[in-house]
C-alpha cells in the first residue's frame, strides 16, 4: 500500500447525556492510505458515523475525544479546540457527503448559490466571473444537465437524485483530499444508486480523492470499496481487503453480517438474523462487545478484549477464534458458500 | 403572481362583505332599550319617531342597501350616540394618529429588540442569554400585563419625574406607554425566533454547511438567521391592526386620546353607524395586513409559488 494520509491511533471517543457517559468509540486504530477507498461498515449504533466525524470536529459538542489522536498531514486533529482550527480542515481538506440528499441544501438559496459557497470558501483565488465559470463546470462535472439554468433553481425544483448530485458537487467544489460518503446512497431509490455511486467513484478517481464510505450496505461496499473496516459496538472488528472480509472472513460477527445478505440465503428457508440487541454502550463493554451474541463465543471472549491477529498483512480481526489455542470452527454455511463461489470464479 | 394577487384580493373582499353583513345584521338585533338614555320615560310614540329617525324601521335589506350606497360615496355616516352628528370618518381621524404612531413605534422597538434577543439566545443556548431572555418571556407571559403596566408606570414616572398623563407635546411622556406596548411583543418576537433558529440549527443543511467549512458566525446570519426570518415575517404586516386599534389599558392608564377601547365603546352605546365603520376599517387592515405577509412570504420562500411553473415539482 502508498502512504498514509490519515492515521488514528487509539481514539477513544464519549458522548455525555444527561449525566450518563455513552462510549461511542473503544480505543480505535486506523490508517487510511492515499487514494484508496475504504468502505467502513456497521449496523446503525456502530460508532461508524461518528468515528469518521471525528476527523472533521463535526461531533456534537456533548461528545469528547477522551484518548488517542487523528494524525493528518503532521496535525494533531484529536487535539483541535478551536473552530479556527477545524476551518483548516473542513471542507478544504476533507469533505463530506451526507446521507440525505432531501434535507442537505439549505432549502431559500439556489443551487448554484450553495456550489459558490464552497467554491469562496476553498478557491479564494479565483475572482467572481472564474468562481461563478467553475461552478457551472461542477455541476455539468456531476452530470447536472444546462448547468447555467439549473444552477438557478432552487433544491425543492430538483429530484433526489439531482440533489445528491449538487451534494457530491459542493464537496468536490471543496477541492479536498479526503472525501467522506456517510451512506450515500441509502436515502436514494435503488435505480438511482448505482449511478451516484458510479459518479462518486469517478470523481474520486479524477480528483485524486481518498474516499471513505460509510455504510451498512454490503453490496455498496463490493462496489466501490478495496478495504473494508467492520465496525461492531464502537470498535473495528475486522479490516481487510474487500475479496478478504467477502471471501475469508474471521470474525464471527462479519460471518453474521455476510449470512444475513439475502442473496446468500436458501430459498424456502428463513433469512439468518443476529440473535439479541447491540450492546449497551452506555455500560462498559468487558471483552468482546459481540461476544453475547456469539454463538461461537469462549469464555475468554467476555474477560477479556482480543487483540488484533493478524492473517495477512492486510488483514487482521479482533476474535480469539484465532488464537492458537481456539478451538477449529468453521465458519457458517453462507460465508463458505461464498467463498466456494470466490474460488469458482477464480477457477 | 399578479393572477393570484387578484383572486386573493377577490376573495378578501368578499371575506370582509360577509364580515360587514354579519355585524349589520347582528347590531339589528339588539333590544331596542340600548338606543336610548331614558327609555323608561318615553312613551311609545317618543320611540318610534326616535327608530325612525335612526332608520332601524326599514326592512333590514333597504338599510343595508343604503349603508353600501353611502360607502361607495365615501362616506361612513355620521356617529349617532357616540358622539351624536359627528361625521364618523373625523372622528377617527382625531383618534387614530395617535394610536398609529405609537403601535408603529412599538413595533419597531419590538422587532429592534426582539430580533437580536431571540438571536442571541439561539446561539448561546443555555448560556447566559438564553437564561436572561427565559426569564423575561416567561414573566412577561406569566405576570398579567396590567399587573406590570401599573408598575411601569408607577416607578416610571416616578423616576423619570413626568406626569403621569400623557401629552402630545411632551416626549418624555412617550416613552413609558411605548415601553409598556412593547414588551409583550418584544417577548414574542424573541421566543419565536429563538424556536424558529432552533428549529433550523438542527436541520442537516446546517450539518452539510459546516462540513463545508463554513464558519459558525456565517452559518448563523446567512443560513439560519436569514431561514429562520422567513416564517417570522408572514406574521409582521398582520400586527400592523394591533397598533391600529391600540390599547385600551394603556391608553386609559396614561388618559391617550387613542383608539383603544372605542370599539368596545361604540358597541355598549349601540352606535351601529360607528360599530359598522370600525369593523369594516378593522378588518380591512387584517385581511390587508394576512394577504401582505402570503406575498412577502412568497418572495423569500421560492418553495411557496403561486403559479405552478412548468416541469417543475
Amino acid at each position: 500500500m502508498s502512504e498514509t494520509i490519515l492515521s488514528v491511533r487509539n481514539l477513544d471517543l464519549k458522548f455525555d447525556l444527561r449525566g450518563r457517559t455513552l462510549h461511542a468509540i473503544r480505543d480505535v486504530s486506523l490508517d487510511v492510505y492515499k487514494g484508496e477507498s475504504l468502505a467502513i461498515v456497521g449496523e446503525s449504533g456502530s460508532g461508524k458515523s461518528v468515528f469518521t466525524k471525528c476527523f472533521m470536529g463535526l461531533n456534537d459538542i456533548n461528545g469528547r475525544i477522551t484518548g488517542g489522536e487523528i494524525l493528518y498531514g503532521g496535525m494533531n486533529l484529536a487535539a483541535f479546540k478551536t473552530e479556527k482550527e477545524w476551518l483548516r480542515i473542513r471542507g478544504r481538506e476533507i469533505a463530506m457527503v451526507m446521507q440525505d440528499p432531501m434535507t442537505s441544501l439549505n432549502p431559500l438559496k439556489t443551487v448554484g448559490a450553495q456550489i459558490l459557497e464552497a467554491i469562496r470558501l476553498h478557491q479564494s483565488e479565483l475572482d467572481k466571473a472564474q468562481a461563478h465559470k467553475a461552478m457551472l463546470d461542477i455541476l455539468s462535472d456531476v452530470g447536472i444537465s444546462e448547468p447555467e439554468k439549473r444552477a438557478r433553481q432552487y433544491p425543492h425544483e430538483f429530484s433526489g437524485g439531482m440533489r445528491q448530485r449538487v451534494v457530491i458537487a459542493i464537496a468536490v467544489a471543496c477541492k479536498p483530499k479526503i472525501l467522506i460518503c456517510d451512506e450515500p446512497t441509502t436515502a436514494l431509490d435503488v435505480t438511482i444508486q448505482a449511478q451516484i455511486l458510479k459518479l462518486i467513484k469517478d470523481l474520486v478517481r479524477e480528483h485524486d480523492m481518498t474516499a471513505i464510505y460509510i455504510t451498512h450496505d454490503l453490496g455498496v461496499v463490493a462496489n466501490v470499496a478495496q478495504r473494508i473496516a467492520v465496525m461492531y459496538g464502537g470498535d473495528i472488528v475486522e479490516i481487510g481487503t474487500c475479496e478478504e472480509i467477502f471471501y475469508d472472513p474471521r470474525h464471527p460477527y462479519t460471518w453474521a453480517l455476510l449470512s444475513s445478505l439475502p442473496q446468500l440465503g436458501i430459498k424456502g428457508e428463513k433469512l439468518f438474523s443476529i440473535q439479541g440487541t447491540p450492546p449497551n454502550l452506555f455500560t462498559e463493554i468487558k471483552g468482546d462487545a459481540f461476544a453475547p451474541r456469539n454463538p461461537y463465543a469462549l469464555k475468554i471472549d467476555y474477560e477479556k478484549r482480543p487483540p488484533f491477529f493478524e492473517i495477512t498483512p492486510t488483514h487482521k480481526a479482533r476474535t480469539w477464534l484465532l488464537d492458537p489455542r481456539a478451538p477449529k470452527i468453521e465458519p457458517p454455511e453462507a460465508v463458505r458458500k461464498l467463498s466456494r463461489m470466490e474460488a469458482l470464479s477464480n477457477g | 403572481m399578479l393572477k393570484y394577487i387578484a383572486k386573493r384580493l377577490l376573495s378578501s373582499l368578499l371575506t370582509l362583505f360577509i364580515i360587514i353583513v354579519v355585524v349589520f345584521v347582528l347590531l339589528r338585533q339588539m333590544p331596542i332599550e340600548g338606543y336610548f338614555d331614558n327609555f323608561d320615560k318615553l312613551d311609545a310614540k317618543q320611540v318610534d319617531a326616535k327608530l325612525t329617525q335612526l332608520g332601524l324601521k326599514d326592512p333590514i335589506y333597504k338599510q343595508l342597501w343604503s349603508f353600501f350606497k353611502n360607502l361607495f360615496n365615501g362616506d361612513l355616516g355620521l356617529s349617532s350616540r357616540y358622539s351624536k352628528d359627528t361625521p364618523i370618518t373625523t372622528l377617527i381621524a382625531n383618534k387614530a394618529p395617535l394610536s398609529i404612531y405609537m403601535g408603529l413605534m412599538s413595533l419597531a422597538i419590538s422587532l429592534a429588540l426582539g430580533i437580536p434577543l431571540g438571536a442571541a439566545m439561539a446561539r448561546s443556548k443555555s448560556g447566559f442569554w438564553d437564561k436572561f431572555g427565559t426569564v423575561f418571556i416567561v414573566f412577561i407571559n406569566a405576570v398579567p400585563a396590567a399587573v406590570y403596566y401599573i408598575f411601569i408606570q408607577m416607578y416610571g414616572t416616578d423616576a423619570m419625574r413626568i406626569p403621569m398623563t400623557f401629552s402630545r407635546d411632551n416626549w418624555l411622556t412617550w416613552i413609558l406607554p411605548v415601553v409598556s406596548m412593547s414588551l409583550g411583543s418584544i417577548a414574542s418576537n424573541a421566543m419565536w425566533l429563538r424556536r424558529y433558529m432552533l428549529d433550523e440549527m438542527n436541520k442537516d443543511y446546517v450539518r452539510l454547511a459546516r462540513a463545508k467549512g463554513v464558519s459558525s458566525r456565517k452559518l448563523m446570519m446567512k443560513h439560519i438567521f436569514r431561514n429562520a426570518f422567513v416564517p417570522m415575517i408572514q406574521y409582521i404586516p398582520a400586527s400592523i391592526l394591533y397598533t391600529v386599534s391600540g390599547s385600551i389599558y394603556i391608553e386609559s392608564l396614561y388618559g391617550i386620546p387613542g383608539m383603544g377601547g372605542l370599539l368596545v365603546d361604540v358597541i355598549g352605546r349601540q352606535d351601529n353607524p360607528m360599530v359598522q365603520a370600525l369593523v369594516m376599517i378593522y378588518s380591512s387592515i387584517g385581511i390587508i395586513g394576512l394577504l401582505l405577509g402570503d406575498l412577502l412570504m412568497a418572495v423569500l420562500d421560492p418553495r411557496i409559488s403561486f403559479v405552478k411553473k412548468d416541469g417543475a415539482r
